[in-house]
């Protein structure tokens, strides 16, 4: 993926790959998450016939709500040629999560503006988000990012461009942050950005390795060492209710 | 008699006055006016809703005629007098337009990949008030009707500019080069009670 990862082709967005990361200072999201969403990742297998199926069993968002944001999250960072995007890092999960966690008041704030981001795709382009033309998704995702939907009787609470702006970081902290907090699954984030991984020392020898793009990378959570430990994670390790 | 002459050196001096002016008049309104119009919109009558927010918001349709002679290249932009800070708010800023289009289709990309139409081929679409380089329609505040001006300049020279500039980076780039100048100014204005 390395060798692919420097420019973007084909797939197109509401921003670029390199706008969306610059802007967001993901290296320091990746470093210093200290978001406290709790991590008990549900999973469910559903096996019909031949097929398994794996899905995540979402704890706070609805099943509708879920839908249309892994679909705003797939516009955001897709997967393509350049590498995977928020969906392979199962950055919803994450968002999920710490909506019952460190970020539940935002929770009313979701719930409704993923609402009216639905009436304004229903009002504006005649149909629900996931059932619009690539073209129409990105035009009413510009739309909502500047503001321009706001007025447009769709019942955004305040700006349309603040429910964006809120959605975009926390796609952006569930697909780089630490995956001890329910994103960045496999290390996907981190390894489209070219994250070492967390280290306790980086020697001379490390630098170069790494500038020159030879430096393996470490897959580990911060929390996997027992020198970031803290309180509330080994509380929430005993089953303590996490107090971030 | 010293001042015998003096009405008619008076007469003399206020003709002399009122050629000058007439010929300063006449270099100001020498522009050559270029018809715009639009199959979709006119002047002083409300926009499509699918040229705003409130619908698709695509780019919408111009066509443009009577030309001056000497056209090298096009150029046009999109703003609203009526807002910004300071004004006015920028919805469209597009140039190096071929001297041989005869407008624009509804619909330009408003994605980095997706190439320009034919007829348009080379046109570039700068920055508008968002930063964006791509048409945004107008969505102006419930109850207040705002005013749209599609200008559209005919050009002595193609200019080869870059991308991303902004409105005043292009009217700097066009000094001295605008030979033709038309409008379209179209009205836009939400209704119902505010969110």
């Amino acid at each position: 993926m390395d060798g692919n990862r420097k420019k973007r082709k084909g797939r197109t967005m509401v921003m670029t790959r390199r706008e969306l990361l610059r802007s967001a200072g993901v290296s320091a999201a990746v470093g210093a998450s200290t978001l406290g969403a709790v991590t008990s990742y549900a999973k469910t297998t559903q096996q019909s016939e031949n097929v398994t199926e794996t899905t995540d069993a979402y704890e706070q968002l609805t099943a509708e709500e879920s839908r249309l944001l892994e679909a705003i999250a797939d516009h955001l960072i897709p997967s393509d040629d350049t590498g995977p995007g928020a969906l392979d890092a199962n950055a919803v999960r994450y968002i999920d999560r710490a909506l019952g966690g460190a970020l539940s008041d935002s929770l009313d704030a979701y719930r409704a503006g993923l609402a009216a981001f639905q009436r304004y795709c229903r009002s504006s382009r005649g149909g629900d988000f996931m059932e619009l033309p690539h073209n129409d998704r990105i035009s009413a995702l510009i739309d909502v990012e500047t503001g321009a939907a706001t007025g447009a009787g769709a019942g955004f609470v305040g700006s349309s461009a603040a429910f964006f702006s809120m959605v975009r970081a926390h796609v952006l902290q569930g697909t780089f942050g630490d995956p001890y907090y329910g994103g960045n699954e496999n290390f996907v984030g981190w390894d489209l950005i070219g994250y070492p991984g967390v280290r306790t020392a980086v020697t001379e020898n490390d630098q170069q390795r790494l500038e020159a793009g030879e430096l393996r990378p470490y897959r580990r959570s911060a929390y996997g060492w027992e020198e970031f430990d803290k309180a509330t994670v080994s509380a929430a390790r005993k089953g303590l209710r996490h107090a971030d | 008699m010293r001042y015998k002459y003096l009405p008619q050196f008076a007469i003399l001096i206020a003709l002399m006055v009122l050629v000058l002016m007439s010929s300063s008049l006449g270099a100001q309104t020498a522009m050559h006016s270029i018809v715009v119009e639009s199959p979709t919109m006119s002047s002083g009558e409300t926009m499509p809703r699918v040229y705003t927010p409130d619908g698709r918001n695509l780019s919408p349709p111009l066509t443009w005629t009577n030309l001056p002679e000497g056209t090298r290249e096009i150029a046009v932009i999109c703003a609203d007098f009526g807002a910004g800070n300071p004004p006015p708010w920028v919805h469209w800023i597009i140039y190096g337009i071929p001297a041989t289009a005869r407008g624009l289709p509804e619909g330009l990309p408003i994605q980095p990949g997706q190439v320009m139409p034919d007829d348009v081929a080379g046109a570039i679409q700068g920055h508008n008030g968002w930063r964006r380089p791509y048409y945004r329609g107008p969505a102006p505040p419930r109850g207040t009707p705002h005013l749209y001006h599609f200008t559209v300049y005919a050009l002595d020279e193609e200019l080869g500019l870059g991308p991303r500039l902004t409105r005043e980076d292009l009217l700097e780039a066009m000094e001295g080069h605008i030979i033709g100048r038309g409008e379209l100014v179209p009205v836009y204005e939400r209704f119902g009670s505010p969110e």
